[in-house]
């Protein structure tokens, strides 16, 4: 334990408004360091409001994203500490002002949140430093570049080349060559689409990334680092699709799987150890190339692929949401201990000790519009009875939420609230967290949605069942020494080492 | 019989013409005289042709129901209620639908969600048989729905985050490049819609069962049907017909094209040399789901000019799935005995004698015209010109159907259920 102060109780500053805010908040007020909560939140998160106020601190509303706006309120609170929870806040200097007026501050500075903003610097980076389980890609700045390229692109993805809230991914499969001239439409048309949304960004030069298709099993692999030592997290699976059964549009997570112990049944302890190593690398040379120390979160958002075994899909400069909420069961180490340490640089030797006999299963409540039309998503009553939810053993996260001025919960247009349950099977956390979701009901008769399917035991035997088939290619690619090796060869002009090419054209 | 395909596209970027086309033709092989695509522009439009092109011409959009017939049992219902207006496909015709879609149009109405509908669809009680379906509409809501009955079964695929594809086999979603997701259950549906997919479960008390034509005759090899692989349930039936075979053979053949599979089991399991016997002429028609005895003929003829020299002097083991008349293994005996001149014939059936009718409309078995229902043993070996007969007994359907976690119709087996 850091003792950098001499009084009772440590005043912790926490930015941010959601669901994984409210995780923070929960784990560290059990600290032992005795702490005051003071939160900066774009709006009224009720669980935040909560937790500031019964540790004896207090809410701020601000704009989170304004290095002035939340520096004020740090000048006002004079905090031991901050922590910065979601990546805007990191993107837009919080961090990094508040670091030069002081402050003891836990999350990356703008400049290693670049990992997480810019997808093209993360690719990069993984290619410059030779980093296992890196993508093929290209990047463009100009509308016609990206559709010249794209009419001879093969099997690929389009993104956005900056994060845009965990959305925008197209995955489009084209192994089928019978339907590969109307996906080159489609492809174009998404260019578009995706062109015209990016524009509103000014702080990036390149709009659009074309990757290498993969596919397989994902999962999120989280740690805590002063820029030297990392303590890991347990690996936690999210789940993007926005309806039952992996169907549906791409969102921000609809729910969350962990244990028991430190990896979900369907990845192996090898997988586990060079996914940690894979973190580790692109850490270490996120930090030679840019020369300043990461003190924060980060994550790898990862996925077990035939290409390569573990892969990075794409990295966050913070923990995950709804990862984040597993942890609320699990951790048993002092929590505020782990980021106060990690933020003074202090974090060699530290250990993080969870129960390793807990399955959680975290579930997502969502009003309908959520996650592609959030305007009619927006403004809806909804009731939360946490009582019944407490007395069955499982907890409430406040996310997309903020109190009206009668005192009602309303949505805000993206995940409401995470319910976070846990037992010591699948099959008790899954039937806890569907007995759970329940209890959260919407007032004006406007539908909300969660996935059924999370976390239920047939659909942990379908990951298994996938991640073993997964293992069998990636396992003979190491054998034959080819690993994210992929060749195309297209007839009278060549082989190049380069996936993203398509060897029909159209 | 039918192959029901519906496709939601959450994203409207997409025009699901070529979708519709590939994963018709993927769904052939269940019927390919008639086709019919229903589509949702501010109301309901349902177009049918003899022929993909003709129906997957009028798709343009991202929503889209689609359906392949055997003959002309198309098992389309459209109700027109006061500004809900829904089309429902069918995979068995029957009456009922009519009320079915008179009800969830109603339903829909009314409430939009899954309680309207799971009320609509429970209110026709145990004794109404419901087959399974899908339907669009004209606010351009997906509806599928697995009959309580589980004789028929659906699946669903997803593919990337941009469709949901639902489908009586699993070929259509994996030649459309979609993963297959979830094998509906007896009662289960989905509501899809632009900001929602939502399941719901009839309750029922009816014990649910699949058909064993399903699995026997109608899936194509490559399917996986409710968790169990195709392929590998029809060896399985080939091994046992094997293990109780005492003649001697020289060489196995199967009856094109369904029946490969039995008799490369077989073939493994007496030792014998499996051949190819029969090349085929035009494209691949079930001779099985053609009814007008003269097109049936057509269809078996044009299926058989046989390769002479793998069996010319032979004692020939033919295999085939089932023997609903005996009229595609009497033309074949023919052609073994006359034409390539064969030793012997020997003739093993991957499943019991057909005794009985289909309650269910699903295999249309006139009683008139079923061989083992009729004929006496010895005048079946005399009619087909045969050596030796072998069905499989009811108890082996029921072991195999055990081992694969099946529930099995037997019905015109004379049997309840297998399994």
């Amino acid at each position: 334990m850091v003792v950098s102060f001499l009084g009772e109780f440590m005043k912790v500053l926490v930015v941010g408004s959601g669901g994984r805010e409210h995780a923070l908040t929960l784990l560290i007020s059990r600290s032992m360091l005795n702490p005051k909560i003071y939160i900066v939140m774009d709006y009224r998160n009720p669980g935040l409001e909560r937790i500031s106020e019964k540790s004896g601190g207090r809410w701020f509303i601000a704009t989170t994203t304004s290095p002035k706006e939340v520096g004020k309120t740090a000048e006002e609170v004079s905090p031991d500490l901050v922590i910065i929870g979601p990546e805007e806040p990191q993107f837009s200097g919080v961090s990094t002002y508040l670091r030069e007026k002081g402050f003891i501050v836990f999350g990356a500075d703008a400049k290693c949140a670049e990992i997480e903003k810019s997808k093209v610097f993360a690719r990069t980076l993984m290619w410059k430093y030779e980093i296992p389980g890196r993508l093929y890609f290209k990047a463009f700045r100009s509308i016609d570049e990206a559709k010249k390229f794209i009419e001879f692109a093969g099997d690929v993805v389009i993104k956005p080349a900056r994060q845009a809230g965990g959305k925008g991914v197209k995955v489009l499969k084209d192994t089928q060559a019978y339907l590969s001239k109307d996906k080159v439409n489609i492809k174009k048309n998404y260019i578009d689409k995706l062109y015209s949304e990016m524009e509103s960004y000014g702080d990036i030069d390149y709009k659009i990334l074309v990757e290498q298709r993969v596919e397989g099993v994902e999962y999120t692999a989280q740690v805590i680092t002063d820029g030297s030592s990392f303590v890991f997290l347990p690996i936690i699976q999210d789940h993007p699709h926005a309806y039952e059964f992996d169907t549906g549009p791409e969102t921000g997570g609809m729910g969350s799987i962990s244990g028991p112990g430190w990896i979900p049944p369907f990845l192996d302890q090898e997988e586990f150890e060079r996914t940690k190593d894979i973190v580790a690398k692109v850490l270490y040379s996120l930090s030679v190339e840019i020369g300043i120390n990461y003190m924060g979160a980060f994550a790898g958002q990862m996925m077990l692929t035939g290409v390569w075994g573990p892969t990075v899909i794409e990295f966050y400069s913070r923990f995950g949401d709804p990862e984040a909420s597993n942890l609320v069961p699990i951790v048993v180490s002092d929590f505020l201990d782990l980021l106060d340490r990690a933020a003074r640089q202090k974090l060699a030797s530290a250990k993080l000790e969870i129960d390793e006999e807990k399955v959680v299963v975290v579930k997502a409540v969502a009003p309908v519009g959520y996650p592609d039309n959030k305007r009619i998503a927006i403004d809806h009553p909804i009731k939360v009875d946490e009582d019944r939810i407490k007395d069955i053993g499982c907890e409430v996260l406040y996310a997309s939420v903020s109190i009206g001025p009668d005192g009602n919960l309303y949505t805000r247009g993206s995940r409401a609230v995470e319910i976070v349950c846990y037992g010591s099977s699948y099959e008790e956390a899954y039937s806890l967290s569907e007995k759970a979701v329940t209890y959260v009901e919407s007032l004006d008769g406007w539908s909300l949605f969660h996935r059924g399917d999370i976390g239920s035991p047939w659909l942990v035997r379908e990951r298994i069942k996938l991640a073993e088939k997964i293992r069998r290619i990636y396992s003979d690619r190491a054998r034959r020494g080819v690993l994210g090796e992929m060749y195309v060869w297209i007839p009278g002009e060549g082989i190049y080492s380069n996936p993203l090419l398509s060897p029909v054209r159209w | 019989m039918t192959g029901l395909l519906a496709i939601y596209a959450f994203d409207d970027l997409w025009n699901l013409g070529p979708y519709i086309r590939y994963g018709l033709m993927s769904l052939q092989h269940r019927g390919a005289e008639n086709y019919v695509v229903c589509i949702s522009e501010g109301d309901v439009k349902c177009y049918t042709a003899n022929n993909i092109d003709n129906v997957s011409e009028h798709v343009a959009t991202n929503k889209v129901i689609a359906a392949t017939y055997s003959n002309r049992d198309e098992a389309l219902y459209i109700h027109k209620e006061d500004g809900l207006d829904i089309a429902v496909l069918a995979d068995i015709p029957n009456a009922v639908l009519e009320e079915v879609a008179k009800e969830l149009s109603r339903a829909l109405k009314k409430d939009g969600t899954v309680k309207g509908v799971t009320r609509a669809l429970e209110n026709f009680g145990a004794k109404e048989y419901i087959p399974s379906f899908i339907a669009i509409t004209n606010r351009g809501d997906i509806i599928v729905w697995r009959s309580v009955s589980g004789l028929t079964p659906l699946v669903l695929g997803g593919y990337g985050f941009d469709m949901a594809i639902v489908s009586s086999e699993t070929t259509a979603i994996d030649i459309l490049g979609a993963d297959t997701r979830r094998f509906l259950l007896p009662g289960e549906g989905l509501l899809i819609s632009r900001y929602l997919l939502t399941k719901f479960n009839t309750a029922s008390a009816i014990n649910p069962r699949l058909c064993l034509f399903e699995i026997l005759y109608l899936a194509r090899h490559d399917a996986i049907v409710d968790n169990v692989s195709v392929y590998s349930f029809r060896k399985s039936l080939g091994k046992e017909l094997g293990e109780r075979f005492n003649r001697d053979v020289d060489v196995v053949v199967g009856v094109p094209e369904t029946a490969i599979p039995y008799a490369i089991g077989f073939s493994q399991t007496i030792n014998k040399p499996f051949e190819l016997a029969f090349i085929a002429t035009g494209g691949r028609v079930r001779s099985m789901l053609r009814f007008d005895p003269r097109e049936k003929l057509i269809a078996i003829h044009l299926k058989m000019n046989p390769i002479r020299h793998s069996l010319e002097g032979k004692r020939v083991a033919i295999v085939d799935d089932s023997m609903v008349t005996g009229s595609t293994i009497k033309t074949i005996s023919q052609i073994l005995r006359y034409r390539v001149g064969v030793d012997e014939v020997h003739l093993l059936i991957a499943s019991p004698p057909l005794i009985s009718t289909c309650p269910y409309n699903i295999m249309k078995l006139d009683m008139e015209s079923l061989l083992a229902a009729n004929l006496s043993k010895e005048m079946a070996l005399k009619y087909l010109e045969v050596d030796s007969l072998s069905w499989l007994q009811p108890e082996v359907i029921d072991s195999v159907a055990k081992m694969y976690r099946l529930k099995l119709c037997g019905k015109c087996f004379g049997r309840e259920f297998f399994g």
